[in-house]
């Protein structure tokens, strides 16, 4: 049984708009898309005034009158949309640049780096312990690790001594990538297959009421 | 006058900038409460401006908007009046109903990300249509891209599993083994350069990043 | 003999009608087997004390998001059933729609029959703007990066949010959402707290390294198969069911097609 919900039909409207992209650009689509950029910004801004409503009620109540300073350069802020008044802007886009960068050094310093670091010199223990499957897995880790490593690092041809022995190693590196490369692309297939069952049956299910 | 403001500008700029670094770090590696009062309230400072610029996304697209639609130079103007329009009573809802209420969340639902999952949705169709046209093997480069990823999207379908659990566990293998050494090498490499990255724009070297302190 | 090249269009709905409309009116009702990390997750989701802490946060897109659904949604139903208390975690704009969809999908809130009262067993925080520097806040005091609830209660008026002071009182971080790394960084990597991701399956390729620098804190599950399993082991079929039945006719619309993109390059080149 065809739905009666409003909203239903809108939704499905909006879908049936947005898939005659694959028929080409069209009006229709078009209107999905201003539809999407305007509940976008809307909703930023939905949720901006929201935020700044929590955030400096403190100031409007006189509890925290130090906030006259996060004010402030929040309004700066908002210059960096005037070409000729961007400059204003800087002083509070420095402070979002500076404790940004600390903060992002120090994880990506602990995690990205050693973590991933250790990670290898742990496995690299463990390929010669443990059951024949577990000890392959840990090998394959460590090998193609260091194979794409010298790929990324040894992208341009090294020559001289030990250039043969580089380059079987980078072309190693490059066939691990490639590999890494079409393992992540099959995989993602599942995330937009997933998607479109649901953009699909939101359509035929609670639409027009059909199937399961 | 001019040239002092400017150098005042630029300079309070580098400082903010080493201010906020050196305390974001600092707190971390050191017990100092000085150091973590200052990152405490620089951090407060970082958090409330980040509030403000959920409205820079408006200001630029109702310029943008407003100026097309008094040229009138294109078609798509009418889309952008209507734009402009939803814009307006999606705010008003919003600010009337509550983000967080049933209305809010049953619009939100309805538009955009119906939305966005359909033309999310839609890049499957892209995907297969191309994996046709691109997955042909020629070479040993293309065989192992293309191998490996027609070997994942099978053993992750139930039509493989069913008959042999035990591609269930291979594809899991398969995952955790070469796809995630070569992914940890890009994580390894854009840590090394983002942690670069960092050094270079605490020293002021990196202009890219500081465009927007330096002013034109 | 000559295998003529297929026009897009004819793959595209080959595609839309095998693996999305039939199986849309006729579900299949696909079954998959079990794997070992989405036990591991379950257990440990299962074996959280009464009373306990569970953040689910992060930043992402709800759109992307939508695929951990299949996943958050099971975990939230045990939680509930034990007793475990829930704090929402928005770092995103879009984090704050995307864990009301899941408390509202999964149906334990007392307004549809459930068992968990707002502000007693659970507490939904507004947008934390700041990304990492929001996240570092809140992990290091609760009430100072977001005194009041959503819905601006503050939170010494809350039962939940009165014992809550910072990182301490959080026991496993769910992150529903695409920036799972984040969250490894600076919950899992600097604090010790153990992460679960119901990851995307696009994410779970990027961030299946963190799993291995921290074994045994961070625990990741692979797309909609993952969140398809968890819901089976709570006896539910939602979002991960019907995606894994379009995946079943899809994948292997996807090999038939790439076979048949290598034979007419064959049959092509034999004629030439």
């Amino acid at each position: 049984m065809i739905s009666q919900d409003p909203w239903v039909w809108i939704s499905a409207i909006l879908t049936i708009f947005s898939f005659t992209l694959l028929y080409g650009d069209n009006k229709f689509f078009r209107f999905a898309q201003y539809t999407y950029t305007a509940v976008v910004v809307g909703h930023s801004v939905v949720v901006g005034v929201q935020t700044l409503q929590g955030r400096f009620s403190p100031l409007i109540s006189g509890q925290k009158p130090m906030l006259l300073i996060s004010l402030i350069l929040g309004l700066m802020v908002l210059f960096v949309v005037w070409r000729p008044y961007a400059w204003i802007a800087s002083i509070p886009y420095a402070v979002i640049i500076g404790v940004g960068t600390g903060l992002m050094m120090r994880a990506t310093l602990q995690t990205d780096v050693i973590g991933s670091i250790r990670a290898v010199i742990a496995e690299t223990g463990k390929i010669f312990i443990g059951s024949p499957y577990d000890q392959f897995g840990y090998l394959i880790r460590v090998t193609f690790t260091i194979g794409t490593m010298f790929y990324f690092l040894f992208t341009v041809f090294v020559k001289g001594t030990g250039s043969k022995p580089v380059s079987y190693l980078r072309d190693f590196g490059k066939y691990a990538l490639l590999i890494y490369l079409g393992l992540s692309l099959g995989n993602s297939a599942m995330q937009y297959s997933g998607l479109g069952a649901s953009a699909i049956n939101r359509l035929l299910r609670q639409w027009l009421g059909l199937g399961g | 006058m001019g040239a002092t403001l400017t150098y005042v500008r630029l300079n309070l700029s580098r400082v903010l900038i080493i201010v906020g670094a050196l305390a974001a770090l600092g707190t971390w590696y050191f017990s100092v409460p000085m150091v973590d009062s200052v990152f405490k309230e620089v951090n407060a400072w970082q958090i409330n401006i980040s509030s403000f610029t959920l409205f820079t996304g408006l200001m630029t697209i109702s310029m943008r908007y407003i100026r097309a639609i008094q040229r009138r130079d294109s078609d798509i103007w009418p889309f952008q009046a209507y734009a402009l329009v939803l814009i307006i009573v999606w705010v008003l809802m919003g600010l009337t109903v509550g983000m967080y209420s049933d209305t809010y969340q049953t619009a939100y639902l309805s538009t955009k990300i119906t939305l966005h999952i359909a033309i999310l949705g839609q890049i499957i169709f892209y995907f297969t249509s191309g994996a046709y046209r691109t997955f042909r093997i020629r070479t040993l480069r293309t065989a192992a891209l293309a191998i490996s990823a027609v070997l994942i999207v099978a053993l992750n379908a139930p039509w493989v599993q069913n008959p042999f659990p035990a591609a269930s566990n291979f594809a899991m293998w398969l995952l955790n083994n070469p796809q995630m050494a070569a992914s940890r090498t890009v994580v390894i490499t854009g840590g090394i350069g983002s942690i670069v990255l960092g050094i270079r724009v605490i020293l002021g070297l990196e202009k890219g990043a500081q465009r927007i302190t330096e002013g034109e | 003999m000559k295998i003529p090249d297929l026009k897009s269009q004819y793959v595209w709905v080959t595609v839309a009608l095998l693996a999305y409309i039939i199986p849309g009116v006729f579900p299949l009702g696909t079954g998959f087997p079990m794997s070992d990390t989405t036990m591991e997750i379950y257990d440990i989701v299962q074996s959280l004390p009464e009373g306990s802490i569970c953040a689910i946060g992060g930043s992402g897109v709800f759109a992307f998001d939508l695929e951990s659904s299949a996943g958050t949604i099971p975990a939230l139903k045990i939680m509930a059933e034990n007793g475990v208390r829930i704090i929402n975690v928005p770092l995103g704009t879009e984090a704050v729609q995307y864990e009301k969809f899941l408390i509202d999908a999964s149906r334990i809130e007392t307004k549809y029959g459930g068992t968990h009262e707002y502000g007693t067993d659970w507490i939904q925080f507004p947008y934390i703007p700041g990304g990492a520097s929001g996240l570092v806040a809140f992990l290091d005091d609760i009430h100072a990066a977001s005194p009041a609830d959503v819905y601006g209660t503050p939170l010494d008026e809350l039962p939940l949010g009165r014992e809550l002071t910072n990182w301490e009182d959080i026991d496993l971080w769910i992150c529903p959402h695409w920036g799972f790394p984040t969250i490894v960084q600076y919950v899992t990597g600097e604090r010790g707290i153990t992460s679960i991701s119901f990851a995307q399956s696009g994410a779970y390729a990027r961030y299946s390294p963190y799993m291995m620098s921290y074994p045994g804190q961070v625990y990741m599950t692979n797309g909609f198969l993952g969140g398809a399993q968890m819901e089976q082991l709570v006896g539910m079929k939602g979002l991960g069911h019907a995606a894994i039945d379009a995946y079943q006719v899809l994948s292997l619309l996807f090999v038939v097609f790439v076979a048949l993109g290598n034979a007419t390059m064959l049959t092509a080149g034999e004629e030439e």
